[in-house]
């Protein structure tokens, strides 16, 4: 009987890891990378990496799977080398990467665009290659954001169906995350297994809700910070 | 030496300088939004010029010739931001460490502790930013800006947040620190007095270009053109021709007030007979007299303002037709002889204080 809970949860677990960690370095190396950036496509390519967050997710999960599909661009390159992503586990994580990277991208690119652009140039003066002011100076600054955006992705992880649904499919066992499992479960009249997921999720829910107060609360407020 | 060439388009004028600096401290001067903010920025390699050359101690910072654009990294320019731009996460010891933090452990901490030392804030050395006042953090600001040793040192407005005395406590020491040192120094400031005090070379900025850079007596004394006296402080301007040379004299006829003024010529001073000047005198060298002679009329008092130690005047000279050119004076207390409004008083522009700058 904890089969039933144990695989959804297992599933969820390992995407929900896989696709933080995914978007956490994706989303603060395009936040970096487009807040440096002055060239004129700069609305164009940020209205395309949030566009995953204004679209349906099963507007997203379709898109996904012309790419991945036998058929699509990325997917016939992949079926080459063997490998099939659509109703894989991969999936699971490809769409819940796709679906929290606007999120990540979003906050990490407003803390860092926070940090005084005097205290980077301080550091640039003092010597330190753009790499050293990032690390050293404008991560640290903007911390709280990046670790708000972090959770946000990862609840974000989480909750995702929509898309997950159409690139993954709900194969128990292998692609059955937390919310497809309660949906196919309610469908089939399993409401006390249901229930138990709902309240796992809302259990971590709120806790992440929690963390993201707390982060947002340590936000040092560097603009007019150090005139006393 | 630092020498610099700089042309940078900015919005509403072009900024276009040349200067050179070795071992003195260089005071720009100039109304805000003239280009001495973006000048230092320039130097820095914060901002890219369009066209130009900086050379500093010999290595090309920049040349827009041979295409070489040093990043602020490779070039050792210090700088002290006007709002000093510490790392709030950092301790007072992190911050002036964060450019030796590759030198071996020892030699850092003596390092720190003799900057910290030399500028007043050793017992700071734990502390964050924001638990020090805008005086400490400014001493901060120096000291890290100075760790990694620096060719030459850029200030912009360092002092313009602070209230006047703290402010007159870190211009002593900026300027015990530059003749102790013997380092070069570029400072940025819109307060005239801070440049005089500081600045052994001062350069004039208006609307992007040098209006003049000389030592600071000549550009006080000697102003080359009407801005530049306005822009420091000799706000008595007034249009004349030469009418008399007899050196060290020479007498200037001044058609808006009907009067001629006798004025000694400076040094190297090239007038000629009918040669169109303007004559110009500080407010602080106006006097009153109680009898008439050279240089002396007779006026009335349209606005007196009384300050500390000192009344401010605005007097129309009663030989003006036009009431249009007034002379404001501003005059200590214990010589002040008339205070009131409409009040009579014979005014006297001293010739040794005369500024006569030829058009």
């Amino acid at each position: 009987m904890t089969e039933t809970y144990l695989a959804p949860l297992w599933i969820s677990l390992r995407t929900v890891l896989t696709a933080t960690v995914i978007t956490f370095f994706l989303g603060i190396g395009a936040a970096r990378w487009m807040a440096c950036y002055s060239g004129r496509l700069k609305n164009v390519v940020d209205g395309l990496l949030i566009l995953p967050m204004v679209l349906p997710p099963t507007v997203v999960g379709f898109g996904l799977l012309l790419l991945f599909g036998s058929h699509g661009p990325i997917g016939k390159i992949l079926l080459s080398i063997g490998v099939t992503v659509v109703f894989s586990w991969w999936a699971t994580v490809i769409s819940a990467v796709v679906m929290a990277f606007p999120l990540m991208y979003m906050t990490a690119r407003g803390a860092f665009e926070q940090v005084e652009p005097n205290i980077q140039d301080a550091a640039r003066t003092l010597g330190a290659s753009e790499w050293r002011v990032f690390w050293t100076v404008t991560l640290p600054l903007a911390w709280p954001g990046v670790a708000a955006g972090t959770v946000l992705a990862l609840a974000r992880s989480l909750g995702e169906f929509g898309a997950t649904l159409m690139l993954a499919g709900n194969i128990p066992g292998r692609t059955a995350t937390i919310p497809i499992a309660i949906y196919f479960d309610i469908q089939a009249g399993e409401n006390q297994q249901a229930l138990v997921l709902v309240a796992i999720v809302l259990l971590i829910s709120f806790a992440s809700l929690a963390a993201i107060g707390y982060w947002k609360g340590r936000t040092p407020r560097t603009r007019g910070f150090l005139i006393n | 030496m630092l020498k610099a060439r700089i042309t940078r388009a900015l919005p509403g004028f072009e900024l276009d300088v040349d200067f050179k600096l070795d071992h003195e401290l260089l005071a720009v001067l100039g109304p805000s939004g003239s280009g001495k903010t973006m000048t230092l920025q320039c130097i820095a390699g914060l901002t890219k010029p369009d066209e130009g050359r900086i050379e500093l101690n010999g290595q090309v910072l920049f040349d827009s010739d041979a295409g070489i654009n040093l990043p602020p990294q490779r070039r050792k320019v210090g700088f002290v931001f006007q709002n000093y731009a510490l790392f709030p996460h950092m301790t007072v010891t992190e911050n002036v460490a964060y450019s030796i933090r590759h030198l071996p452990a020892s030699e850092v901490k003596e390092k720190v502790a003799r900057l910290l030392n030399i500028m007043n804030i050793g017992p700071l050395a734990e502390r964050y930013p924001k638990q020090l006042s805008a005086g400490q953090q400014q001493r901060v600001a120096i000291a890290r800006a100075l760790a990694p040793d620096p060719d030459v040192l850029l200030l912009d407005e360092p002092f313009s947040a602070l209230d006047s005395q703290l402010k007159e406590r870190l211009e002593l020491e900026l300027l015990e620190l530059q003749r102790e040192y013997h380092g070069s120094m570029l400072l940025v400031t819109h307060d005239l007095t801070e440049g005089y005090k500081l600045g052994s070379q001062i350069a004039i900025y208006q609307a992007g270009r040098i209006a003049q850079c000389d030592t600071r007596q000549k550009v006080f004394a000697q102003p080359v053109n009407r801005t530049v006296a306005r822009l420091t402080g000799v706000r008595n301007l007034m249009d004349g021709t030469v009418s008399r040379i007899e050196p060290p004299y020479v007498w200037v006829r001044i058609p808006a007030w009907d009067v001629q003024l006798k004025a000694v010529m400076r040094e190297g001073s090239n007038l000629a007979f009918e040669q169109k000047v303007v004559v110009g005198i500080r407010p602080e060298y106006v006097d009153l007299k109680q009898s008439d002679g050279e240089n002396v009329f007779s006026s009335r008092i349209l606005q007196a303002v009384e300050g500390i130690s000192s009344i401010t005047y605005r007097f129309h000279v009663d030989s003006d037709q036009q009431a249009k050119h007034y002379i404001n004076a501003t005059i200590s207390k214990s010589n002040a002889i008339c205070f009131k409004d409409g009040q009579a008083c014979l005014l006297y522009l001293p010739p040794e204080h005369l500024i006569v700058i030829p058009e």
